[in-house]
């Protein structure tokens, strides 16, 4: 299966337009003035999907829909919002238990005819599903299980997050099609040929990141003596102008450089303060005064940046038979929407839509987590999949000493 | 005790590499880009080069290359986070005597030296 660049935008654009569509429903039976805040399409491994979801607890519904696509979709709010939005449908309507279950599967149910509607038209066929199924589930556990997919691990998930303007509550729309029906329905839809990924290229390139990642992780272990492993990657594809809302509104300490080569692009490495501070003291010789960042865990934060960097983008060069050269890593410390508006803005010249790709890491042992996001040129990241033997991908790693016999 | 220029751009990683070779080695410069690299290096002709490869300005397997120029006897090891094959062939190129990936630990650093400078 290829997918194209057009279709995928153009599936992004129809999950987009089906949560607004959702969002309106919203606003029609409770006032709730709502919007759309991010929706993206993501390639990534069945045991991560929602795992950006652990640690809270939702309430939501449940469909299964079946015609041109089939598969579940979910409609979920974090729980402690659950009154609130039954009272904005009905007076008192959380007073009453059965009552607020009632409503809240009333809400889903309306909001996901119109999120699948808009699917059906647009492919133009029916989609049928299945009554609302209300849920109270923790963490990733809300979501349905995922697909089936044949002999590929990784599958597509449609995410859309809608947020309730002046409240601080979200809405999250999952939609996890089954592979095949997804395939036909992309295939279908592909205006030209020439700018089309051959699936199982982007999965083994999605394979090539999580190797990355855990180089970078292992980096991590050996400069500061934190044993840390890599969670999640994920390779994301969304509308430029969607790409600085998925990082969120959080502060973050890190590094931002710029790598040329094929593909070229932005690559960040971000550490939330605590984490900042906590990971450049573990890489100190000798205990630290005063609390928070100074110089020298600031300088302490770039090198482990550039570090993790090359662990991350050393494997892609490895397999690809080319290098990837980076500019030497400029730190950062801001809201995340800031750090990443400047660099989506450049990408943004040559392109409407852009991959994000997405990796976590964490420790148990002290608060301590980091995220690495890359943002490559669309056109440069579809040449170097073309280049992509699939037979190399294990062959992540350089060997120095036969290199240099 | 043999004489080593530290040329990289992270206060860090000098700092650290300082600590690594104090005791058997006397650090006679700390540079920060390629282009001081190459002038303390024809200044003093240290007895070996310790070279990160991603510095502005310059990088060091640009220096490496001009140092190799003045002096072909002069040793340099690449002390890097690049672990890229074509990356470490351009080093070889550029007449590089070892390689070291970061993040490294002590005995690594100390192999890599008696490898192209032996005591």
């Amino acid at each position: 299966m290829n997918v194209d660049i057009q279709s995928l935008g153009t599936f992004n654009q129809l999950a987009h337009e089906g949560a607004k569509q959702a969002t309106q429903s919203l606003a029609q039976m409770t006032g709730i003035d709502a919007v759309v805040d991010v929706t993206k399409i993501t390639l990534l491994d069945r045991a991560d999907i929602g795992e950006d979801l652990a640690g809270r607890d939702f309430v939501g519904v449940q469909f299964e829909y079946e015609g041109v696509l089939e598969g579940d979709t979910v409609l979920v709010f974090d729980a402690e919002s659950a009154d609130t939005i039954a009272d904005a449908l009905m007076a008192g309507a959380s007073d009453d238990p059965g009552m607020a279950q009632s409503a809240v599967k009333e809400i889903g149910n309306i909001m996901m005819s119109g999120f699948i509607d808009g699917w059906a038209d647009y492919l133009d066929s029916t989609i049928d599903h299945s009554p609302p199924e209300y849920i109270e589930k923790s963490g990733a556990a809300v979501l349905p299980e995922a697909p089936e997919t044949g002999d590929h691990r990784q599958v597509f998930v449609f995410k859309s997050e809608i947020e309730w303007v002046g409240e601080s509550v979200n809405f999250y729309i999952y939609m996890l099609p089954e592979y095949e029906p997804l395939a036909e329905a992309m295939v279908e839809s592909v205006d030209t040929e020439g700018d089309a990924i051959p699936i199982d290229k982007l999965q083994t390139f999605n394979e090539m990141t999580t190797k990355g990642t855990q180089q970078a992780a292992d980096n991590v272990e050996m400069m500061t003596g934190i044993p840390t492993e890599a969670e999640v990657t994920q390779i994301s594809f969304a509308p430029i102008e969607d790409v600085p809302k998925q990082i969120g509104t959080d502060t973050y300490v890190g590094t931002v450089v710029e790598f040329t080569g094929v593909p070229s692009g932005y690559l960040m490495v971000l550490f939330d303060e605590v984490s900042a501070v906590n990971v450049a003291e573990a890489m100190m010789p000798v205990e630290m005064d005063g609390d928070g960042l100074d110089d020298q865990h600031k300088a302490a934060i770039e090198e482990l940046g550039n570090i993790m960097t090359s662990g991350f983008v050393d494997g892609w060069a490895n397999v690809l038979q080319t290098s990837v050269d980076h500019t030497p890593p400029k730190l950062v410390h801001d809201m995340g929407r800031a750090i990443v508006d400047p660099l989506a803005a450049q990408v943004g010249q040559h392109q409407e839509h852009a991959f994000i790709i997405d990796s976590k890491m964490q420790t148990d042992d002290i608060e301590f987590s980091a995220e690495i996001h890359a943002l490559p040129n669309e056109q440069e990241l579809r040449a170097a999949l073309d280049d992509l033997d699939v037979d190399r991908a294990d062959e992540t790693e350089a060997d120095v000493e036969q290199i240099f016999e | 005790m043999p004489d080593v220029l530290i040329a990289d751009d992270s206060e860090f990683m000098r700092n650290l590499l300082r600590e690594i070779l104090e005791e058997d080695h006397t650090i006679v410069g700390e540079v920060e880009n390629g282009v001081e690299a190459v002038e303390v290096y024809k200044e003093q002709t240290p007895d070996l080069v310790m070279m990160d490869i991603v510095m502005p300005i310059r990088d060091g397997i640009e220096a490496t290359s001009e140092i190799k120029d003045s002096n072909p006897n002069a040793n340099v090891i690449m002390c890097t986070s690049v672990g890229q094959e074509e990356k470490m062939k351009e080093a070889v190129k550029a007449g590089a005597d070892g390689y070291i990936t970061k993040p490294f630990q002590k005995p690594s650093v100390m192999e890599a030296i008696e490898d192209v400078v032996p005591s």
